[in-house]
């Protein structure tokens, strides 16, 4: 339906209604097209009086409808007069209504009544994120930033997750303010980002930069880089954190991959008591290896060539640098078949230890023991992301640590190898928003480029004090 | 144009606009309008009478007006309302918002929506709850009609004939038929082929996963009596005043207790010889070949919504039992969905198994969805089709396709 330009008198409303195939919802409908076109409101109160005069009354549903359309255009008088029409009207509202409301108040100057709005919510429910942002970004455009840090922290107490958009307005209109106070808390911003592992979209990494050059008699200076391979950061000569976890996390990682991704519910789900035992005194009889290779996923690198090549290649190419290997595989790689030549297999067992699971077990979650048994400097290849076992482990804390020592101890090949096997180093350095007092060091991401998980930031933003 | 006419229609809005100007300006006012019927209707108003001004803000008088009456009656309500009747307001505002919630609610469902972890899982429960009043007020509707048609029926057959009606057949009533069934099914319980649901699956089921759990069951049973040669049904590992157990009361009512299955708080490696029993499983590395007369099939009575791999081949692994999987891919092209089917399908292929041995008729019982066709050519050669379908979707690949052909063609 196209929402009529002006004002339409009550017979007028009548003949469309009429041409419409089902009148019930005519208003609903016709409401929704001028929100989409962003109609004129005297056009809207123009139907609302039809509908008033024709029933007596206008439905909550309606003058939800009308309210996106006045906030969508700033009319706060509007706002205000549907605000007290629907207070009398209803004892509570729900969800969507007080989001509209605080967010058309709070862009206006009657922002303050957003916030007893806000605190007429707390009273029902748990306010959104959208009335968190809307009322925190209303204080500190006029300056209140300790109101707002105070909304901040009632966030994160009631577990609304903030959005990056709400962070980063904290540093815009922080610019150039002094106060030790204010400094802390949002120094205390960017460490929420780095326990939590978010990274900066770019515009906002411009925005913290922006605030920390302004900061009066800080003299702190920022510069784009991106880290090398080793860790150091290239402007500042700072070596970043280590990737390597501490002798607490690791511990607490290792257990918690045997409680839950070996055993999980049912230690027969993913090998059976017996075998786990058997592969547990293996791997303590010849510990620590350096590398392991989870067998069946290297075998099919390249789709072409027979299985147990592959597999040989990437064996010969590890064992030649001294390293003691341990290499899983199920019991089927030993049966003599066109993909597993006996020969083959035999002069590969000497040069590093096998280790074959039933074929109906999963070896993944044995090269995650061994790998993890051998200690911190031991490494592991495959081309799995082990996204599943991630899935397993039950907090996010944990899956946050396991990611860390996946980046750091992970290696994957480049897709097609020739000749030589060369491995894609494992990270050195952590990848998180990190400080020394007199340095920041941030990572951000490209808003324009497409990120996985398991991907992160190559770019970063270094900040020194002078 | 544009500007000028925001100014004009402000003039015509204020209240001191003289008459005559309004006259004049009506012309240049509204010929911009776009449709037809209004321009009509235009021409109409002013043919008779200049139409009265517009008061765009009469909706809030009305609004308000109605309401002042109400406003005194709230206000002598008590303020603080308890959680259960806060629950039910916020309900019934979601309501006219027009979310997808039940017009009506009971005490018990309202503690259930209040106890929901998070806010989706509150919105999934109120649409299944909105769902289910749909259809029983659609049930109930149809209901009322057929009642109708049947009666109008009844009325014009009253008039018509009068004689009664001798058949030559037996009329079978339903009493008789179950009778019948009955005497099969106890039959089987001496000499059939046994059967075992494996009822041990409760912790890995939320509370409604085990209703439609035993839903499936019952539905089971229900098309194991009726065959021609039932199964002997074992419903083992089913503790007493488990949720399981309250269930099937629930729905079986008086008849759980008639029922002609063997119900035991027994494992079935306590029952049956070990290497007699074939564990079921959608995981299991080993296909069926054939159905086995002698062979006791086990079934895990378990719905997992959430995908919970493994669960039943660890079962079987921690017993040390055999385990087989369908053949569903060497008789199916499988298209989409999980090779998991409900209870009532394994028992209908079960059933078509045992009596014909023939895959294909019992394979009918799996959904039409799931599958593309039956597999009538070697594997291989449908593979080469089912390869060349990707590699169409996926550009990628047939540049490499292109790529081998380009080495082939010099050769010839």
């Amino acid at each position: 339906v196209q929402p009529p330009e002006k004002p339409l008198q009550a017979e007028e409303w009548n003949k469309l209604r009429e041409d419409f195939q089902v009148p019930d919802i005519f208003e609903e409908v016709m409401l929704n097209s001028m929100i989409r076109c962003n109609s004129p409101i005297d056009v809207a109160k123009s139907l609302l009086t039809d509908l008033a005069k024709r029933n007596g009354d206008i439905g909550y549903s309606v003058l939800v409808k009308y309210l996106t359309l006045c906030v969508q255009q700033g009319q706060v008088s509007e706002i205000r007069d549907v605000y007290d029409i629907m207070k009398v009207r209803f004892k509570i509202l729900e969800g969507g209504a007080y989001n509209l409301l605080v967010k058309g108040l709070s862009n206006s100057d009657q922002w303050r009544m957003a916030l007893t709005l806000l605190e007429e919510i707390k009273k029902i429910m748990i306010p959104s994120r959208t009335c968190y942002e809307s009322c925190i970004k209303a204080a500190s455009r006029h300056q209140e930033m300790k109101l707002a840090f105070a909304l901040y922290r009632e966030m994160l107490a009631k577990d609304v997750v903030p959005t990056l958009d709400v962070l980063q307005s904290f540093f815009d209109f922080s610019r150039g303010m002094t106060g030790a106070e204010l400094q802390k808390e949002l120094f205390g911003i960017l460490l929420y980002l780095r326990e939590n592992q978010i990274y900066p979209h770019k515009t906002f990494m411009r925005s913290i930069k922006l605030w920390f050059e302004s900061i009066p008699g800080g003299n702190w200076r920022g510069h784009l880089t991106n880290i090398k391979d080793s860790g150091q950061c290239p402007v500042c000569k700072h070596q970043l954190e280590d990737s390597n976890l501490t002798e607490e996390e690791y511990s607490n990682l290792s257990e918690r991959i045997i409680k839950d991704v070996i055993h999980g519910t049912d230690t027969f789900r993913k090998t059976s008591p017996k075998e786990f035992e058997a592969f547990q005194t293996f791997v303590e009889n010849r510990l620590p290896f350096d590398i392991v290779i989870d067998g069946l996923n290297v075998s099919h690198i390249k789709s072409r060539r027979m299985q147990c090549e592959n597999l040989f290649d990437a064996v010969n190419c590890l064992a030649k640098e001294n390293a003691r290997l341990l290499v899983l595989g199920r019991k089927h790689m030993l049966m003599n078949s066109s993909n597993w030549k006996r020969e083959i297999m035999k002069e590969m067992q000497t040069k590093a230890d096998f280790f074959f699971a039933e074929n109906i077990s999963e070896d993944d979650t044995f090269l995650l023991y061994a790998t993890l048994r051998s200690g911190k400097h031991c490494r592991f290849v495959t081309r799995d992301f082990l996204r599943d076992h991630k899935a397993c482990l039950s907090d996010s804390l944990t899956r946050h640590l396991f990611r860390k020592w996946q980046r750091g101890h992970q290696i994957s090949k480049p897709k097609c190898f020739f000749s030589v096997f060369s491995q894609q180093p494992a990270f050195r350095y952590d990848c998180v928003v990190q400080t020394t007092g007199d340095t920041w060091h941030i990572p951000y991401k490209d808003v324009f480029e497409e990120k996985y998980s398991y991907q992160v930031p190559k770019e970063w933003l270094c900040l020194q004090q002078k | 144009m544009q500007s000028a006419n925001m100014l004009l229609r402000k003039i015509v809005r204020s209240s001191v606009l003289p008459f005559a100007a309004q006259h004049v300006m009506k012309k240049d006012l509204f010929p911009l309008s776009r449709t037809l019927s209004l321009s009509l209707c235009l021409k109409q108003d002013k043919s008779c009478e200049p139409s009265e001004k517009l008061d765009l803000d009469e909706w809030k008088k009305v609004m308000k007006s109605g309401l002042q009456e109400e406003v005194s009656e709230t206000v002598s309500e008590p303020e603080k309302l308890s959680s259960l009747a806060a629950a039910r307001e916020t309900l019934e505002m979601w309501r006219l918002a027009g979310r997808a919630v039940p017009e009506n609610i009971s005490e018990e469902q309202l503690k259930t929506f209040m106890e929901c972890p998070s806010k989706s899982a509150k919105k999934k429960y109120l649409k299944y709850l909105h769902l289910k009043e749909l259809h029983k007020k659609n049930d109930k509707r149809k209901m009322a009609e057929k009642r109708e048609r049947r009666l109008e029926a009844q009325d014009q057959a009253s008039k018509t004939d009068d004689e009664t009606k001798t058949s030559p057949f037996i009329c079978l009533w339903s009493r008789t038929m179950d009778k019948a069934y009955n005497w099969r099914a106890a039959q089987s319980m001496i000499f059939g082929q046994p059967l075992v649901f494996d009822m041990s699956y409760e912790k890995e089921m939320s509370v409604r996963e085990v209703t439609n759990t035993v839903k499936q069951i019952i539905l089971s049973e229900s098309c194991n009596r009726r065959s021609p040669d039932p199964f002997h049904i074992h419903f083992c590992n089913l503790k007493d005043d488990s949720l399981y157990h309250r269930e099937f009361i629930e729905n079986y009512r008086e008849a759980w207790s008639k029922l002609l299955v063997t119900v035991t708080d027994q494992c079935y490696t306590e029952i049956f010889p070990k290497d007699k029993l074939i564990y079921l499983t959608a995981d299991s590395p080993k296909v069926m070949k054939t159905f086995d007369h002698d062979k006791i099939y086990i079934v895990g009575s378990m719905v997992d919504k959430s995908i919970k791999r493994g669960v039943s081949l660890a079962r079987a692994k921690r017993l040390g039992l055999e385990t087989a999987a369908l053949p569903l891919e060497k008789y199916l092209l499988w298209n989409t969905g999980a090779k998991n089917l409900t209870l009532d399908q394994m028992m209908h292929i079960l059933l078509t198994l045992k009596d014909t041995a023939d895959w294909k008729k019992a394979l009918e019982f799996v959904p039409k969805r799931k599958y593309c066709g039956f597999v009538n050519k070697p594997v291989k050669e449908l593979k080469k089709t089912l390869d060349l379908i990707n590699t169409l979707k996926i550009g990628k690949r047939r540049e490499n396709i292109e790529k081998q052909f380009a080495k082939n063609c010099p050769k010839k």
